[in-house]
Parts: C-alpha cells; structure tokens; sequence
C-alpha cells in the first residue's frame, strides 16, 4: 500500500452506526412478529370459519339428503298401499261378483 | 444441510451494524438512506437466519446483501432522477467532518463521485480490507473485472485528489499509476 492507499483506508474506516438503526430494526423485528402472529390469527379464523361454513353446508346437504330419502320411501309406501289397496279392492269385487252369482243361482 | 453454529439476532446486530451502516452509507451518500438499507439488510438476515451456517458466512452475507441492496437503492434514486451525492455533500458534510479528518473527508466526498462499481469495489478494499477474490465473491463478479474497477478506480481517485486536494496532498499522487 502506497502513501494515497493509506490515506484512503484511514478515510474508510468503519462509522459507528447511529443509535436509531438497531432501535428501528428491533422494533420492526417486534412489529413483523406481531404482524406475523396476527396473520396466523386470521388463518386460523378463516380455517375456522371455512370448517364451519363446511360442516352446516354438509350439515344442510345429508338433511336435504334425508328429506329426500322419505320421501322416496313416503312415496313407495303410498304406491305399495294403493297396489295393495287395488289388489284389495280387485278381490272384493272378485268376491262380490262371485256372491252375486251366487244369489242369481239360488 | 445441518449445521452446528445457531446464531442469535441481537449480538449479530451489535456486531455488524458499523460495517453495514457503512457501506451502506459510503455506497449511496446518504445518511438517511443508509440507515434505512441497514434495517432491511438486518430484518432480511432475521428471515434468513436458519440458512447462515457460520460467523464468517453472517458476515459475507451481510457485505454481499448490503452492497447489493444499495445497489438497488441507487439505481431507485437514478429512476427517480435524484442525485444523492447532492445530498450527501449539503446534508451529511457537517457531520463527515466532524468524525474524520478533513483530508479524509475529502477524500471520502470524491470517492462518492466514482462510478458505482469502482466504488464499491474500493470501499470493499480499504474499508473491509477485502482480497480482490474475496470482492469477487461478494460482488458476484469476475475477478478481472474486480481487479480492473479497483485499478481504474485508484486511478481516477488520484487524479482527483490531484486536482481538488491540492492544499493536503502529502503523498505523491502517481504513485502506483
């Protein structure tokens, strides 16, 4: 190193840093975390609340599900009723008509 | 990888925080700035702290982030058509001058005027008294290029000093060109 080089590294030693800065980065270290929390926060709201939303649509859909269930079966037990009710019916004329004849006979 | 060293935040803070604050400050010019470009360079090593495996490894880090988010900063400054080393002489003289002598001060306002690569390539060598391979490294850059912005920046630094510091000069200015 030559006399000028010398002189140039005395001019660029280090500057203390001011005060400020490591008050600023600890505190925007500090804020990042409560900013980092309260983002984990609402993650977890909004996780919650998506579960939620989930669960009463799921909740809705084996209700719809189930109402439509009977009334399927409702349906097939009234079709079954009214077959039983024709075949019912179809005998007792059957059975009518055969006492008719009879009496005719007599 | 797995590596042994665990580092805490704060002590590297206390530690560092001289040698970002100043290349930072040396690199844009302004105090301000310099000091806001430290706060991230730092908010940045806490982000990325689990991938820094050793002391020596902080410290590259940190040259290498600092240099190159000033880099940044300036380029920002130039988009914006600000001229920072305005700045720096109007507002931060005063308190140049009162840490240094007055030939270092001068001298340390002309290194301003260099263009950013010799400039960052000579604050590397004298203020971190980093190896042409090691600016390299840090700089992301060829060594030859390293070595010609180190030569070509001391060159014109001496011209100059040469020609503005004429009432200081007590070395011989073409030594070494």
């Amino acid at each position: 190193m030559d006399d000028f080089e010398k002189e140039l590294a005395l001019a660029l030693e280090r500057r203390p840093a001011p005060p400020s800065l490591k008050r600023g980065v600890m505190q925007r270290r500090g804020l990042r975390s409560i900013e980092r929390r309260r983002s984990t926060w609402l993650v977890w709201q909004r996780a919650a609340a998506g579960l939620l939303v989930a669960v009463m649509l799921g909740g809705a859909a084996e209700w719809r599900m189930r109402k439509v269930e009977q009334q399927r079966q409702g349906e097939e037990a009234r079709r079954q009723v009214m077959t039983a009710l024709r075949i019912t019916g179809h005998a007792l004329g059957e059975v009518n008509a055969q006492l008719n004849r009879n009496r005719g006979g007599e | 990888m797995a590596h042994d060293w665990q580092p805490d935040f704060e002590p590297l803070v206390d530690q560092h925080q001289s040698m970002v604050f100043s290349l930072a400050l040396r690199m844009t010019g302004d105090r301000g700035l310099a000091e806001e470009i430290a706060q991230d360079v730092f908010l940045e090593l806490d982000r990325n702290l689990g991938r820094i495996e050793t002391p020596d490894h902080a410290c590259y880090w940190l040259r290498r982030v600092t240099i190159s988010r000033s880099s940044d900063a300036l380029r920002r400054r130039r988009v914006r058509g600000m001229d920072l080393w305005v700045d720096l002489g109007e507002a931060h003289g005063a308190q140049r001058e009162e840490r240094s002598s007055p030939l270092g001060a001068r001298l340390e306002h002309l290194l301003t005027t260099l263009p950013e690569a010799q400039r960052a390539a000579l604050v590397l060598r004298y203020q971190e008294d980093l190896l042409p391979e090691e600016i390299a490294a840090v700089m992301d850059a060829p060594l030859a290029t390293v070595k010609s912005n180190l030569q070509r920046g001391l060159k014109l630094l001496r011209a100059k000093a040469a020609h503005h510091l004429r009432e200081f000069v007590r070395f011989d200015l073409n030594e070494g060109a």
